[in-house]
């Protein structure tokens, strides 16, 4: 960065465009009127990096992680709060700048903030720091050493793809911890991070010194995109090989960089779960939750045949849960023509004898393929669907083949809802433990993985930090 | 219906033999009520002879002698080459006589087979001299104030036919070599796929000492691959004898940078002396054996790529469908193109493709329509934190 560059002013057409007060007042004119708008323009990048990096730093320690935990929670409780107008805002904005149906926006509101409390997040932070003082001071570790974390001193969190909701949550993970967090929304997530913003800045002049929320088009951020990735100590990419590969590129060489890379989700019922009503219901919606767009949204079910209903049985019945949960939400946007391609190829192949049906397509707004196995061929490795809530079901005598059809994918595999009964689901999950799934869950909570998950495997709070280690002056007995 | 297959073949090739552009406005109606009474008889001899199409028209409760017009037929996906490929099989008849692969870029790879090379070859020589201007090159025209020689030496930035025999575009290059290639031209790449950047430098060199306008074959990945490492070996180029041109065709597969075409196109007008309105796309897929083509050569222009439109032979149909009806959208919507190619007498003749289209009006009523290729991606949908088939497939690649 050189120190001309870095002197420019941000850029006019930031959107959103949450700063730190302090540098929007010393910036703005003493007319009100005008404020709004030179907010932002004679904020330098500098300046801004500057301000996160230092007030920022000392104003987040000041709070003690304690105090932020219950400030960060009472800004997050409001988008549960059915009369707050940031939640009210939240539901209004949220169908059409994220392509979400009114219904859909409404349970992702409560989704996300379910794990925005007080008591989430606290066990958020007790999941990935069962001692969290080691936040505020040293604490006692092994063999007489004392631990404690060091947040970085700028933490630069690029959103990417369009999942709503995870920039927010990026944004109160890089808080909790105590890291001056510079959130660069992705294009379909900017709502809630912005809503957020504002509801902490109204918590807390503490907090507002160590948080901004400053969006511009990947790759399109000029000196600010480049200063801030070079300048920070630690940086969270989410999205696709080449927004993760841009990223990288501007960061320092050395830097740590957390990647959040997309990921594909799948299901999987035994069949002593075939015969559960409830598990299609919970299937089908886990399907839809926002558009089957997220990482943990299920592309293909497994069902293993010899249960009350037969592989096939089972799609239809998937088929009618879709039906039903589009009647009450509908789909808001569909890939019809990748859905069109899908569906037309699924007739073809039941015209070539395969057992192969179809449900629903690109006007129904949902679709279930189901693929039958063909005799004398090995079963077919994991595929995803073109999503639009379009979900493939494929028969599995034995889930210990899941070892081999997961294995060309293992690295993009996250998330497995297995359904039945003890011990198969354990044993399962052991199986899919060593095929690279990382969290075993149910259709029910599939799409919504809790706050203290181990997000791709590895906890998302511990990931931010550094461990300082002080190792007793006296250690008695050998080296 | 052996016998029905074979009253089709030949009715075929003589339409496809009966010239290029230059057909007479009585004849043109002709040439029309002919071409829709083949597309008729053939998606019911396919009916009947293809046991897989049958069964798709009874699951939709279709009878085909009740159908009287070709576009009241179910398409075939393109996709369907990769499961089941289509082919009808000729009683006491060989293996095909080509079996052509391909490139895989959303999946596994699909296969067609081509049971009669007659009909291939028939649909793709008078395109190509049409569009690739071989047609004029024959006759020894004068084209844009040069005169030309009449022979043309055609290079392909491609590996030989007969080491990628399940290639269907080296084997298109091959019967362009063979066809019009004056002697000193052929294939650049090895084997393998290797560019040796000397080696093409020397041969264009060659067919500018000989005064010989040339036509480049290459896939759009392979000229930018072919440019970047010109640039880094800092060969700075050449200018062609005039008259020259190039065939891009095909997309980049994920294997090299992506540029968008009027990057491409003037980089390569830079490099060679070529002018963009002489660099024409061909678009074309393996599951079907005639091709598309922009038609500037003829019209002579417009340069600039992303406001030309694809034309095909008489024999081919092209509709853009809606995806949700697989009815044909309202003029200049984008839907899915499904293509009628009656070459494909033996495999499936109406296909519905995986590629996103528009259809686009000739620059004057008595220009024919044609239509411009968007891509795959639907583009507006969010794709979040999930994969798209398109990164899916990069990814696993």
């Amino acid at each position: 960065m050189t120190a001309q560059s870095a002197s420019l002013p941000l850029p006019e057409d930031l959107v959103p465009c949450i700063l730190p007060p302090e540098l929007v007042a010393r910036a703005s004119t003493p007319e009100p009127a005008e404020a709004a708008a030179v907010e932002g323009r004679a904020v330098t990048v500098a300046r801004l990096l500057d301000h996160l990096a230092g007030p920022g730093v000392e104003a987040l320690r000041s709070l003690g992680f304690r105090t932020r935990l219950q400030l960060l929670a009472r800004a997050g409780e409001r988008f549960l709060d059915p009369e707050d107008p940031l939640r009210l805002e939240a539901l209004e904005r949220l169908p059409e700048e994220s392509g979400l149906s009114p219904r859909g926006a409404l349970e992702l509101v409560d989704g996300m903030a379910r794990d925005w409390t007080l008591d989430r997040l606290a066990t958020a932070l007790r999941s990935d720091f069962p001692d969290p003082d080691v936040l505020d001071g040293f604490r006692p570790g092994v063999r007489g050493d004392r631990l404690r974390v060091v947040p970085p001193r700028l933490l630069v969190q690029v959103g990417a793809g369009n999942v709503p909701g995870t920039g927010a949550t990026a944004l109160l993970r890089g808080l909790l911890v105590g890291a001056p967090t510079l959130l660069k929304p992705g294009a379909g997530d900017r709502v809630l991070p912005e809503l957020l913003a504002r509801a902490l800045q109204a918590e807390s002049e503490a907090l507002a010194r160590g948080l901004a929320v400053v969006g511009w088009r990947g790759g399109e951020g000029g000196e600010l995109e480049r200063s801030a990735l070079r300048r920070a100590d630690r940086v969270v990419v989410y999205g696709g090989e080449e927004a993760v590969a841009a990223a990288r590129a501007l960061t320092g060489p050395l830097t740590p960089v957390v990647v959040y890379g997309p990921r594909v989700s799948f299901g999987l019922v035994l069949a002593d779960a075939t015969s559960a009503d409830g598990v299609l219901d919970d299937a089908a919606a886990a399907v839809s939750a926002y558009e089957q767009r997220g990482c943990v949204s299920p592309h293909l079910v497994w069902v293993q045949p010899g249960g009350t209903r037969s592989p096939k049985a089972w799609a239809e019945a998937l088929a009618s849960a879709l039906a039903h949960h589009a009647g009450t939400m509908p789909s808001a946007s569909a890939p019809v023509h990748e859905m069109r391609v899908l569906r037309e190829a699924a007739e073809f192949r039941a015209a070539a004898g395969g057992g192969d049906r179809v449900w629903g397509g690109p006007g129904a707004g949902w679709m279930v393929l189901f693929e039958d196995e063909v005799k004398g061929q090995p079963l077919r490795p994991f595929e995803p669907s073109c999503l639009g809530r379009t979900v493939r079901v494929r028969p599995l005598p034995d889930p210990a083949e899941l070892a081999s059809l997961l294995a060309p994918v293992r690295h993009l595999i996250q998330s497995a809802a297995v359904e039945g009964a003890e011990p198969g689901r354990t044993t399962t999950a052991l199986l899919l433990a060593q095929a690279g799934v990382t969290r075993v869950t149910t259709f029910r909570d599939q799409p919504w993985p809790p706050s203290w998950w181990r997000h791709d495997g590895q906890g998302p709070l511990a990931a931010l930090v550094q461990w300082v280690t002080l190792e007793p002056a006296d250690r008695a007995g050998p080296k | 219906m052996e016998s029905e297959g074979a009253h089709l073949r030949d009715r075929l090739l003589e339409l496809m033999g009966g010239g290029g552009a230059e057909v007479q406005a009585e004849a043109e109606a002709e040439v029309e009520a002919e071409v829709e009474a083949l597309a008729l008889g053939i998606l019911r001899y396919q009916a009947r002879a293809n046991p897989v199409y049958g069964t798709l028209l009874r699951n939709r409760g279709l009878d085909p002698e009740a159908l009287d017009h070709w576009t009241r037929f179910p398409p075939v996906p393109a996709r369907a080459f990769r499961d089941a490929s289509p082919y009808i099989e000729g009683v006491g008849a060989g293996p095909p006589e080509a079996v052509f692969h391909t490139s895989g870029t959303t999946g596994a790879p699909g296969v067609h087979r081509v049971r009669d090379l007659s009909l291939y070859h028939g649909s793709l020589l008078p395109p190509a001299r049409r569009h690739l201007g071989l047609h004029e090159l024959a006759a020894g025209r004068e084209r844009g104030g040069a005169k030309e020689s009449g022979t043309t030496r055609v290079l392909a930035l491609l590996p030989p036919p007969d080491v990628h025999p399940t290639s269907s575009l080296a084997h298109m290059a091959g019967v362009l070599v063979r066809r019009f290639d004056d002697g000193g031209g052929g294939f650049l790449l090895s084997a393998d796929w290797h560019l040796d950047v000397a080696a093409v430098a020397e041969a264009l060199a060659r067919a500018r000492a000989d005064g010989v306008p040339v036509l480049l074959l290459a896939t759009a990945f392979a000229l930018v691959h072919w440019l970047d490492l010109s640039r880094a070996e800092e060969w700075t180029g050449i200018r062609l004898p005039p008259g020259s041109r190039i065939m891009e065709t095909g997309g980049y597969k994920g294997r090299s940078r992506e540029v968008e075409r009027p990057v491409l196109y003037h980089a390569l007008s830079a490099t060679l002396g070529v002018p963009p309105e002489r660099i024409v796309n061909e678009y074309g897929m393996t599951e079907m054996l005639s091709q598309f083509y922009e038609p500037v050569l003829e019209e002579g222009g417009p340069s600039d790529p992303s406001i030309r439109r694809h034309l095909g032979p008489r024999w081919v149909r092209t509709r853009v469908l809606d995806p949700v009806t697989l009815e044909p959208v309202p003029q200049g919507q984008p839907g899915l193109l499904c293509h009628l190619d009656l070459a494909n007498l033996y495999s499936a003749a109406l296909l519905l493709t995986e590629d996103l289209g528009v259809a686009v009006p000739g620059p004057t009523p008595r220009h024919a329509p044609g239509f411009r290729v968007l891509g795959r991606g639907p583009g507006a949908i969010p794709r979040g934190c999930s994969l798209s088939l398109e990164d899916w497939m990069r990814a696993t690649r």
